[in-house]
């Protein structure tokens, strides 16, 4: 018998619901320690439980994963259950192939709001120079590309507006882009581009 | 969204695992947690397998300590699942020696729930 534990009553419902186990466990006042530690496996174990929720999505069951990815069900089971530093790249990649979908592994120091905000500028400088190489190819794909670029164009441009409206003294400039009643993304664009847009080398 | 119901046995239980064994409170609830993500993807509660979800009958689910780490006492959190509410109940903590007795209280709790729905 278990001598730590008063003896059990009956369980009854209490009627207090909870979204999440972190809004139960503050809302119960259990301890911080247990809190924090609950946090810290959320980190030791968060890619598993990504794996997991994947291939759940997916519509794949344990047994089906396992038959893909030629293993037994217990050893889909362990790895789901089990700590991100257990994985295998190999491991993560199948599942990422058994889902569809794309995972991306950040690891090491996280970025500061400036370093992040600098990473997606170059990618996105990439990626738009390599649509600018594609347009080359014919006409129809320069037209779909010259729109998206406008759709691109104003969209970043209107990200960058509301932004900078938050910041608490934004004196300094002013950007103001506003939709003039334009039917296509590329017309849209024309219309804040300046006249001289597009002729500088 | 699915919810999150203590019962008052839960409650004096958390009382005691915090104190005399937060590592394996901690295991359970974050499994917990993990369980609750797969039940807002999942078609309902009876598809949802893993190596830490142990069913026992009348639909009573125990979740154990497994990626607490090492060294942890072997603990389960027994749950019931309510797919037509979206709730999960959580029903009472225990172990290797208190199974016997877990399993018949979580039992009791699910029958007094079915029968207050009928």
């Amino acid at each position: 018998m278990n001598t730590d534990l008063e003896k059990k009553g009956a369980a009854r419902p209490t009627g207090k619901r909870y979204a999440s186990v972190h809004d139960l466990l503050q809302g119960e006042k259990v301890t911080s320690d247990v809190q924090s530690k609950v946090a810290e496996l959320g980190k030791e174990t968060g890619l598993a439980e990504i794996l997991a929720n994947l291939r759940v999505a997916a519509g794949f069951t344990q047994e089906q994963a396992a038959e893909r990815f030629g293993v037994s069900q217990s050893a889909i089971s362990k790895l789901e259950s089990g700590r991100d530093e257990d994985l295998t790249l190999g491991e993560i990649r199948k599942y990422a192939e058994l889902s569809g979908q794309r995972i991306g592994l950040m690891l090491g120091k996280p970025l500061t709001h400036v370093e992040a905000v600098k990473v997606h500028a170059l990618g996105i400088k990439s990626r738009l120079t390599a649509l600018a190489n594609l347009a080359h190819k014919d006409e129809e794909i320069e037209r779909s590309i010259q729109g998206f670029f406008g759709e691109a164009f104003f969209n970043i441009l209107d990200i960058l507006s509301k932004c900078h409206q938050q910041l608490p003294h934004n004196a300094g400039f002013q950007l103001k882009v506003e939709l003039i009643g334009v039917p296509s993304p590329l017309a849209k664009s024309a219309a804040i581009l300046p006249e001289s847009a597009g002729k500088a080398g | 969204m699915w919810q999150i119901e203590p019962t008052t046995q839960w409650r004096r239980d958390a009382r005691f695992y915090e104190k005399k064994h937060p590592n394996e409170m901690a295991a359970v609830m974050r499994n917990l947690e993990r369980y609750v993500k797969q039940l807002e993807i999942a078609a309902n509660s009876r598809s949802i397998a893993s190596g830490y979800l142990h069913a026992e009958p009348l639909g009573v689910l125990a979740i154990d300590q497994k990626g607490g780490g090492g060294n942890l006492q072997e603990t389960r959190l027994y749950t019931y699942a309510d797919d037509v509410e979206r709730i999960v109940y959580i029903i009472t903590i225990g172990n290797k020696n208190s199974q016997a007795s877990d399993i018949a209280l979580s039992k009791d709790f699910v029958e007094a729930l079915r029968r207050k729905a009928e």
